[in-house]
C-alpha cells in the first residue's frame, strides 16, 4: 500500500473518530462524511484485494476474493446506514438491507480470514490436481535437467507465483545447486558470478531462506526476505523477490534438495501457501526419486547387457573355434593312428593338407576375434589401393564353387575403387560362407557387381532358408543370434556379419540384407567409388 | 574292408550315418570310422539325413545339433514321428552336448573337439548295446 494513501487513511480515521466523539448532537453532514470516508476506504480495499486475487492462485485467490466481497458488502452496509440517516422515511427497508449487508460481509470476512480447514482443502484441490496430473509424466522426461525446470514452472503456476526454483542437493560437494538464468546479480563474489554465467547458482545449507529451509528440513516463509536476511538483500532484490517460501525436497531419509517460491509482494495468507509449497516439494521428491530409480534401472540394464555381450562373445568365439579345432584334433590323431599301424605307408597328403587348411582357418578366426574385441576404435587403418571389385568377386565366387554349390558371377566386367583388398576379400568370404551354409545342396549362389551414381554395388544372393523379418534389422549387431535367444539356432553367423559391417563402414559404405524366409537372402553392399582424395593418384 | 580293430571286427560291417554341416568334419569322421571297419554314409543336415534314411537303415546316427535347413532337434523329432529308433550319438559343441543330448533323448553324446579314442569308445558302446539285444533300439523300421 502506498505510503501517502496509508497516511491519508489514518488521518481520515482520526478525523472521523474525533468528530463523532466531540461533536454532539451529531449533524447529518458529519454522519455522511464519515459514511463517505469508510465507503471510500472499503472500496479501495475491495479493489486492492481483487488485484491481489488476480495474481494469486488456489486458496489465496479464493480468500482474497472472499475478503474483497466482504469489504464490498461492508461498504454497502455503511452506505445504507448513511442513507437511513438521510432518508428516514424507509426505515424498515434500510434496516433489513443493512442487516443483510452486514451478515454477507461478516460471512465473507469469516471465509477470507478464518476459513475452516475443509473449505481450504476444497479451494486447494483444483490446482493440486493439475500439478499431480502433470507431475506423473515428469520422471520420463528425456534429460535430467528438464525435470527440475518443469517442476519449477508447475510449482510457480500452482502457487500463482511468478517464479519458483529448485536447488538439487549435491552430496559430494555439500551444496544446493540451482539453475541460473539471466545476468548475474550485482555484489556477487567473482567466483559465484562466473558460475552464474555458466548457468549455475549454488548455496550452502543455511544460506538464504532456501538453505535454511533445507538445513532445518521444514518449510519456511519470509514476507520480507530482504529485511529478514539483510546479508542477501541485494540477491533477493536481483531475483525480484520480496516474499520467499521455501520447502525441503526429501524422500524418506534422503535429502534431495529444496523448492523455493519467490513473490514480488508478500501474500497476506502465508501459512496456507506454506502448506501447499511443502506438498509440492513432497511431490517433487517423488518425481526426482522416480527418475533416480529409472536411471538406476537403466544402469543395471546396461551392466547386464555388457555382461551378456561378453558372454555372447565367448560363446560365439568358442563355437567358431570348435569346428577347425575338432578337425585338427581328429585329423592329427587319425594320421598318428595310421602311422602307428602302417609305418611304411606313404604320407596321407589329403589329411596333411586338411591340417594345414584348418590351422589357417583357426588363425584367421583368431585374427578376426582380435579385430572384434578391439571394437572399431582401434581397428587397423585401411590399406587402400586401386582394386577391381569385379575381379575380387569373381575370385571369391571361384573359391566357393564346389560339388555341392555353384557360384555365378554377373555384372559389370570392371568396377574399380580405392579399397583394402584383403578386407574386401574378408567381406566376400564371410558373405559367401553364410550363403553356402544356409543353402540346400545344388543351390546356385549369385554374386553381382555393378556401378551406378558414384557407388560400387555388390550383392550376394542365396536360395537358402532366409531370415525371419524381425531378425533382419539386428543381423549386424554384435553376436546377434536371431529372435529366439535359444542358442540351438545360432550357428556362428553373427560374428561374421558384424565383421563385414565394420569393414564396410570403415570404407564409408553401407550393408543391408533383404530376405524372404524359405526363398533366400540377398546381402547388398555399397561402397563409394571415387578414387580422388582417397588414394592411388 | 576292415583293417584292424581293437575289440575285434564286427561280424557284419555296420552302417553309421554321420550328420554334420561341416564337410571336413564329415570326411575326417568318415575316414576314422571306415578305418575301424564300419560302413559310413553322410549328410550335411537333418533334411538330407531324412532322405538317406529312406534308402538305408544305419545302426547308429552321429548327430551334430546346430545345422542349417533342419537342425538336430527337428531331425530327431522327425525321426520319432516316423517311428524310427536308431541310437543317436550327439556330436556337438562342448558346453551344451550333454544338455542337448538329453533334450532329444539321445543314447550318448560326445563333445567337440573330441579325442579319436573317445569317439570310437562311444560308437562301440552304443553299437554293442544295440546288437546285444537291447530291444529298444531295434524297433525302427
Amino acid at each position: 500500500m502506498p505510503w501517502l494513501v496509508l497516511r491519508a487513511a489514518e488521518a481520515g480515521l482520526f478525523a472521523c473518530v474525533a468528530g463523532l466523539a466531540l461533536i454532539a448532537p451529531r449533524p447529518l453532514w458529519l454522519t455522511l462524511l464519515c459514511v463517505a470516508y469508510f465507503c471510500t476506504v472499503l472500496l479501495y480495499a475491495t479493489g486492492a484485494f481483487v488485484r491481489q486475487a488476480r495474481w494469486s492462485r488456489g486458496v489465496t485467490r479464493r480468500r482474497m476474493q472472499a475478503v474483497a466481497l466482504g469489504s464490498l458488502f461492508l461498504a454497502a452496509a455503511i452506505l445504507i446506514t448513511g442513507l437511513r440517516a438521510a432518508v428516514p422515511a424507509y426505515e424498515e427497508v434500510w434496516t433489513v438491507l443493512g442487516y443483510a449487508g452486514a451478515v454477507i460481509s461478516g460471512l465473507a470476512y469469516f471465509l477470507g480470514f478464518a476459513a475452516p480447514r475443509f473449505v481450504r482443502r476444497a479451494w486447494q484441490e483444483p490446482e493440486l490436481r493439475d500439478f499431480l496430473r502433470e507431475a506423473a509424466q515428469l520422471p520420463r522426461l528425456a534429460t535430467l535437467d528438464a525435470i527440475p525446470a518443469e517442476l519449477e514452472q508447475r510449482a510457480a503456476e500452482t502457487l500463482g507465483a511468478p517464479y519458483a526454483a529448485i536447488g538439487l542437493w549435491d552430496e559430494s560437494r555439500q551444496v544446493l545447486r540451482f539453475r541460473a538464468t539471466g545476468t548475474p546479480p550485482p555484489r556477487l563474489p567473482p567466483e559465484r558470478t562466473e558460475a552464474f554465467r555458466q548457468g549455475i547458482f549454488e548455496l550452502r545449507p543455511g544460506e538464504m531462506i532456501a538453505g535454511r529451509a533445507f538445513m532445518a528440513q521444514r518449510a519456511l516463509f519470509s514476507p520480507q526476505a530482504a529485511r529478514a536476511d539483510p546479508q542477501y538483500a541485494a540477491l533477493y532484490r536481483a531475483f525480484g523477490a520480496t516474499a520467499v517460501l521455501a520447502a525441503p525436497i526429501t524422500a524418506g531419509a534422503r535429502r534431495l534438495g529444496v523448492l523455493v517460491v519467490y513473490a514480488p509482494r508478500a501474500p497476506l495468507f502465508a501459512e496456507d501457501d506454506l502448506e501447499l509449497v511443502q506438498l509440492l516439494a513432497d511431490q517433487a521428491a517423488v518425481v526426482l526419486e522416480s527418475r533416480a530409480l529409472i536411471d538406476e534401472a537403466a544402469r543395471v540394464c546396461a551392466r547386464e547387457e555388457a555382461a551378456r555381450l561378453k558372454e555372447d562373445f565367448l560363446s560365439a568365439a568358442a563355437h567358431d573355434l570348435q569346428t577347425p579345432l575338432t578337425i585338427l584334433l581328429a585329423q592329427a590323431q587319425l594320421l598318428e593312428r595310421r602311422a602307428l599301424r602302417h609305418p611304411d605307408a606313404p604320407a596321407d597328403l589329403v589329411g596333411v593338407r586338411r591340417l594345414v587348411r584348418e590351422a589357417r582357418r583357426l588363425r584367421s578366426l583368431v585374427l578376426e576375434f582380435i579385430d572384434v574385441t578391439q571394437g572399431g576404435q582401434d581397428a587397423a587403418p585401411l590399406r587402400r589401393e586401386r582394386v577391381d571389385l569385379a575381379i575380387l568377386a569373381r575370385e571369391a565366387c571361384a573359391r566357393f564353387t564346389s560339388e555341392q554349390h555353384s557360384c555365378m558371377f554377373e555384372g559389370d566386367p570392371s568396377v574399380v575403387g580405392a579399397y583394402d583388398a584383403a578386407r574386401i576379400r574378408q567381406v566376400l568370404d564371410n558373405l559367401l560362407e553364410n550363403a553356402v551354409k544356409y543353402s540346400p545342396a545344388g543351390g546356385i549362389i549369385c554374386v553381382r557387381v555393378w556401378q551406378r551414381d558414384g557407388w560400387a554395388h555388390l550383392t550376394v544372393t542365396d536360395p537358402g532358408i532366409g531370415i525371419p523379418p524381425g531378425d533382419v534389422l539386428h543381423l549386424f549387431e554384435r553376436f546377434q543370434r536371431g529372435t529366439n535367444v535359444d542358442d540351438r539356432r545360432f550357428a556362428g553367423m553373427g560374428l561374421g556379419l558384424y565383421i563385414c559391417r565394420g569393414i564396410v563402414d570403415q570404407h564409408g559404405g553401407h550393408i543391408q540384407v533383404e530376405s524372404v524366409p524359405g526363398k533366400g537372402t540377398t546381402v547388398h553392399v555399397t561402397l563409394p567409388l571415387a578414387l580422388e582424395g582417397v588414394c592411388c593418384a | 574292408m576292415p583293417e584292424q580293430c581293437p575289440l575285434g571286427p564286427p561280424q557284419v560291417a555296420q552302417l553309421i550315418l554321420v550328420i554334420d554341416d561341416d564337410p571336413d568334419i564329415r570326411e575326417v569322421v568318415r575316414e576314422i570310422l571306415e578305418g575301424e571297419g564300419y560302413l559310413v554314409t553322410t549328410a550335411a543336415n537333418g533334411a538330407e539325413a531324412l532322405r538317406v534314411l529312406e534308402q538305408q537303415r544305419p545302426a547308429l546316427v552321429l548327430l551334430d545339433m546346430r545345422m542349417p535347413v533342419l537342425n538336430g532337434w527337428d531331425f530327431a523329432a522327425a525321426l520319432r514321428a516316423r517311428g524310427a529308433r536308431p541310437p543317436i550319438l550327439v556330436m556337438t559343441a562342448a558346453q551344451s552336448a550333454r544338455r542337448w543330448a538329453e533334450e532329444i533323448g539321445a543314447q550318448g553324446y560326445i563333445a567337440k573337439p573330441f579325442d579319436l579314442s573317445d569317439l570310437l569308445t562311444a560308437v562301440e558302446r552304443l553299437l554293442s548295446q544295440t546288437t546285444s539285444g537291447n530291444g529298444s533300439y531295434n524297433s525302427y523300421n
